[in-house]
C-alpha cells in the first residue's frame, strides 16, 4: 500500500494550532531527473506523432496537439501548486516520515502527504477545459467524456477521503466499483471478445458475446487498476514513475492503432484515450518533480487511486482493456506474488518494506513477498534511488515485451 | 445530463478539500466556476430570456438572446448558490434545514410545471430536476437526524457546497433558474445585508455569531450584519432551537411569497 512507507501524522482541527508542525523547508523540485525520465518515456510517442501527423485527419491531429499543449500547461500548473498545497497540508498535520530513511537525518523530516490532490485537481480542470475545444454540446462523445470525468472525480474524492480518514480495506475494495458505475453505464461498445485462434477448435465459436459479464469484467478491471498501482509502492517516486511508464506505453499503443486503422470510430476511441492520458502524464510529471528521490512530498492514496482509475477509464472507453492489462504486467506479478501475505496464509507485517541501514544508505530486502523486496534479494543491496530506477526499467521492459507479444501474436492470435 | 454528477462530484471534492485544508476565500470563490464548467458545456437549451411585459415598450423587443452571457449567468448562479447556503449558517440545523425548505419548493414547482404543461421536453427537464432534488432531500433528511439542535455532527463546507451546487444544477438543467433565484430570496437578503462586512467597509470579525449566555441558554444578537443576528435583534433573545425554527419559517414564507408572486405576475409578467 502506498501508505506503508511512513508513520503518519493525523489531520488536526483548525484549533490545534499549538500542535502544528514546525516550519519545514519548502519542497524542492528535481527538474533534471524528471525531465530525463519524462523524455525517456515520451520519446517514442512524440516521435510517432511527429512522423505520422500528416497522415492523420486534420481535425484529429489538431485535437491531439491541443491536448498535448494543455498537458504541458498541466505540468507547469502542478509545479506551481504543489508547494502551495504542501503548506496547507502540513498546517493540518497531514504528513508522514520516510521509513526508508529511518535512522538518518532525512528520516525525521515531516513530509507532506496526499499531494496527489493537486495532480487530480489540475487533471480534472484541464480535462474539463479541453471539452471547449473539441466537443460540441450534442456530441455523443460528450456523454462518455463526462462519464469518464465523473468516474475519475469520484475516485479522486475517495482517494482523498481515504488519505484523511483511513478507510478500512474491505470498504476500499468496494468503492472503486461505485466509482466505475458511470463508466459502465456509458459504455456503448461491443461486449464481445474475440476468441484466440488456438482455442477456437475447442470452444467452437469465433466471437463470444459476454454481455453483462463484460461489464462485470470492466468493473473488476477498474478495481484492479486502482489497487494495483497502490500495492507496488513504498519507494520514493515509484507510484508516479510506474504510472508514467504505463501511460507512455498507452500513448504509443493509441498512436499506433490510430495510424494503422482507417475506421473513424476506432480512431476516435483511441484518440479519446489520448485525451485522457496526455493530461495524466503532464500532471504526473509535475508531481514527480517533487516526488522523485529523495521525496519532498508524498503522493498519497489520492494519487494512486486517481492514476489507476484514469488508466482503467482510458482502457475501457478506448476499447483496449486487454492490452491495458498487459501493460500492468509488473503490477500483476507483484499482486500474485503478494497473495500469500495479503490473504494471511503467511504472516503479513504492517509494512512490507526493506530494511534501511543509515550508515551505508543501502536497502536490504526483507523476506516479504513483493516485487520491491524480491529485486533487493535477487540483485543485491542498493540505494533507494537505484532500486526505483531498476523497478522502472523492469516496468519499461515489460511494456516493450507486451508490444513484442502483440506483434508476434497478431497474425497468429486473432 | 451526465454533466450533472460531474459538476456535483467536483463540488463535493472541493468542499471536502476545503474542510480539510481550509482553502483561502479568494480561491473558494473561483472554484465553483470550474465545477460548473461541465454543466455549461452540456447545456443545450435556450439562451434567451423573455422580457417582462412592462419593459417591452422601452426595450422594443419581446425576447432577448443572451447567448454566451447566459452561460456566464449560469456560472455565476452556481457560484452564488454554493456560497449563499454557506453564509446563512452558524446555527444548529440551519444549513440542512434551509436546503430542505428550498428543495421542497423546487419539487412543488417542478410538479406544478409538469402537470400544467404538455410539452414532453419541458416535462423532461423538470423531471430531471425532480430526480436530483428528491435524492438531495432524502440524503439531507438523514443528515438532519444528527444535525438538528443540539447537533451531534457538523455538516462542514462539504455539505453546504454540495447542496448549493445540486440545487443550482437542478435549476440550470431544469430550465427554471430564475425561479430558483426567487427561492433563494432569504439567502439573497442575507448576502446583501452582509455586504458591508464582507467587503470590510465595516469591521468583520472571524465569526459573525450571536453571543451565548450559559445561564439562561439564550442567544443575544450581536451587531453583526447578517440575518441570524437581525432576527435576534428584532424578535428578541431566544434559544438556538427557536432561532433556527424562526429562520426556517421565514425561509418557508419566502418560498410561499415566491409562488404567490409567480401566480400574480403570470398573466401580467410574461
Amino acid at each position: 500500500m502506498a501508505d506503508v512507507r511512513r508513520r503518519r501524522g493525523f489531520p488536526a482541527s483548525a484549533n490545534d494550532k499549538e500542535l502544528a508542525a514546525p516550519a519545514a523547508s519548502p519542497p524542492t523540485p528535481r527538474y533534471t531527473a524528471t525531465l530525463i525520465f519524462g523524455s525517456l518515456c515520451l520519446a517514442a510517442y512524440i516521435a510517432l506523432f511527429a512522423r505520422h501527423a500528416r497522415d492523420l485527419d486534420a481535425e484529429l491531429c489538431r485535437s491531439i496537439a491541443i491536448s498535448f499543449c494543455m498537458s504541458v500547461g498541466a505540468f507547469f500548473a502542478v509545479i506551481r501548486l504543489v508547494p502551495v498545497v504542501a503548506r496547507y497540508v502540513l498546517k493540518r498535520n497531514m504528513f508522514g516520515y520516510d521509513i526508508n530513511k529511518k535512522g538518518s537525518p532525512a528520516g525525521s523530516i515531516q513530509v507532506p502527504e496526499s499531494l496527489g490532490i493537486v495532480t487530480g485537481f489540475v487533471f480534472v480542470v484541464v480535462t474539463i477545459l479541453f471539452q471547449i475545444f473539441c466537443f460540441s454540446p450534442d456530441s455523443a462523445w460528450l456523454l462518455e467524456y463526462n462519464a469518464a470525468l465523473t468516474s475519475i472525480l469520484f475516485m479522486i474524492l475517495l482517494g482523498f477521503v481515504d488519505d484523511v480518514l483511513d478507510i478500512p480495506w474491505r470498504v476500499k475494495l468496494l468503492l472503486p466499483s461505485f466509482a466505475a458505475l458511470p463508466l459502465l453505464m456509458a459504455y456503448a461498445g461491443h461486449t464481445t471478445i474475440v476468441i484466440p485462434k488456438p482455442l477456437r477448435a475447442y470452444l467452437e465459436v469465433e466471437v463470444l458475446d459476454l454481455g453483462v459479464l463484460y461489464k462485470v469484467y470492466m468493473g473488476l478491471l477498474a478495481v484492479f487498476c486502482t489497487n494495483a498501482v497502490n500495492i507496488l509502492a513504498g519507494v520514493n517516486g515509484l507510484e508516479v514513475g510506474q504510472t508514467l511508464v504505463i501511460s507512455s506505453a498507452i500513448l504509443i499503443h493509441n498512436m499506433m492503432q490510430i495510424v494503422s486503422s482507417s475506421d473513424a470510430d476506432y480512431q476516435q476511441a483511441h484518440a479519446f484515450s489520448i485525451y485522457l492520458t496526455q493530461p495524466l502524464v503532464g500532471a504526473s510529471l509535475g508531481l514527480l518533480c517533487y516526488n522523485w528521490y529523495p521525496s519532498s512530498v508524498f503522493v498519497g492514496d489520492t494519487y494512486t487511486y486517481f492514476a489507476g482509475m484514469t488508466m482503467a477509464v482510458a482502457g475501457i472507453l478506448g476499447h483496449f482493456s486487454e492490452t491495458l492489462l498487459l501493460f500492468f504486467l509488473p503490477q500483476i506479478i507483484n499482486f500474485v506474488y503478494s497473495i500469500p501475505q495479503l490473504f494471511k496464509w503467511v504472516p503479513c507485517p504492517r509494512h512490507r518494506l526493506p530494511s534501511f541501514e543509515p550508515k551505508t544508505g543501502l536497502l536490504t530486502g526483507s523476506k516479504d513477498m513483493n516485487l520491491v523486496n524480491l529485486f533487493l534479494r535477487w540483485f543485491g543491496r542498493c540505494t533507494e534511488r537505484q532500486l526505483c530506477i531498476r523497478l522502472l526499467i523492469f516496468q519499461g521492459l515489460c511494456s516493450g515485451f507486451c508490444f513484442l507479444l502483440r506483434f508476434l501474436m497478431a497474425g497468429w492470435y486473432k | 445530463y451526465n454533466a450533472a454528477p460531474t459538476s456535483i462530484l467536483f463540488m463535493i471534492l472541493l468542499g471536502f478539500v476545503d474542510d480539510v485544508l481550509d482553502v483561502p476565500w479568494r480561491v473558494k470563490l473561483l472554484l465553483p466556476s470550474f465545477a460548473a464548467l461541465p454543466l455549461l458545456m452540456a447545456y443545450a437549451g435556450h439562451t434567451t430570456i423573455v422580457i417582462p411585459k412592462p419593459l417591452r415598450a422601452y426595450l422594443e423587443m419581446e425576447v432577448l438572446d443572451l447567448g454566451v452571457l447566459y452561460k456566464v449567468y449560469m456560472g455565476l448562479l452556481a457560484v452564488f448558490c454554493t456560497n449563499a447556503v454557506n453564509i446563512l449558517a452558524g446555527v444548529n440545523g440551519l444549513d440542512v434545514g434551509q436546503t430542505l425548505v428550498i428543495s421542497s419548493a423546487i419539487l412543488i414547482h417542478n410538479m406544478m410545471q409538469i402537470v400544467s404543461s404538455s410539452d414532453a421536453d419541458y416535462q423532461q427537464a423538470h423531471a430531471f430536476s425532480i430526480y436530483l432534488t428528491q435524492l438531495l432531500v432524502g440524503a439531507s433528511l438523514g443528515l438532519l437526524c444528527y444535525n438538528w439542535y443540539p447537533s451531534s455532527v457538523f455538516v462542514g463546507d462539504t455539505y453546504t457546497y454540495f447542496a448549493g451546487m445540486t440545487m443550482a444544477v437542478a435549476g440550470i438543467l431544469g430550465h427554471f433558474s430564475e425561479t430558483l433565484l426567487l427561492f433563494f430570496l432569504a439567502q439573497i437578503i442575507n448576502f446583501v445585508y452582509s455586504i458591508p462586512q464582507l467587503f470590510k467597509w465595516v469591521p468583520c470579525p472571524r465569526h459573525r455569531l450571536p453571543s451565548f449566555e450559559p445561564k439562561t441558554g439564550l442567544l443575544t444578537g450581536s451587531k453583526d450584519m447578517n440575518l441570524v443576528n437581525l432576527f435576534l435583534r428584532w424578535f428578541g433573545r431566544c434559544t438556538e432551537q427557536q432561532l433556527c425554527i424562526r429562520l426556517l419559517i421565514f425561509q418557508g414564507l419566502c418560498s410561499g411569497f415566491c409562488f404567490l408572486l409567480r401566480f400574480l405576475m403570470a398573466g401580467w409578467y410574461k
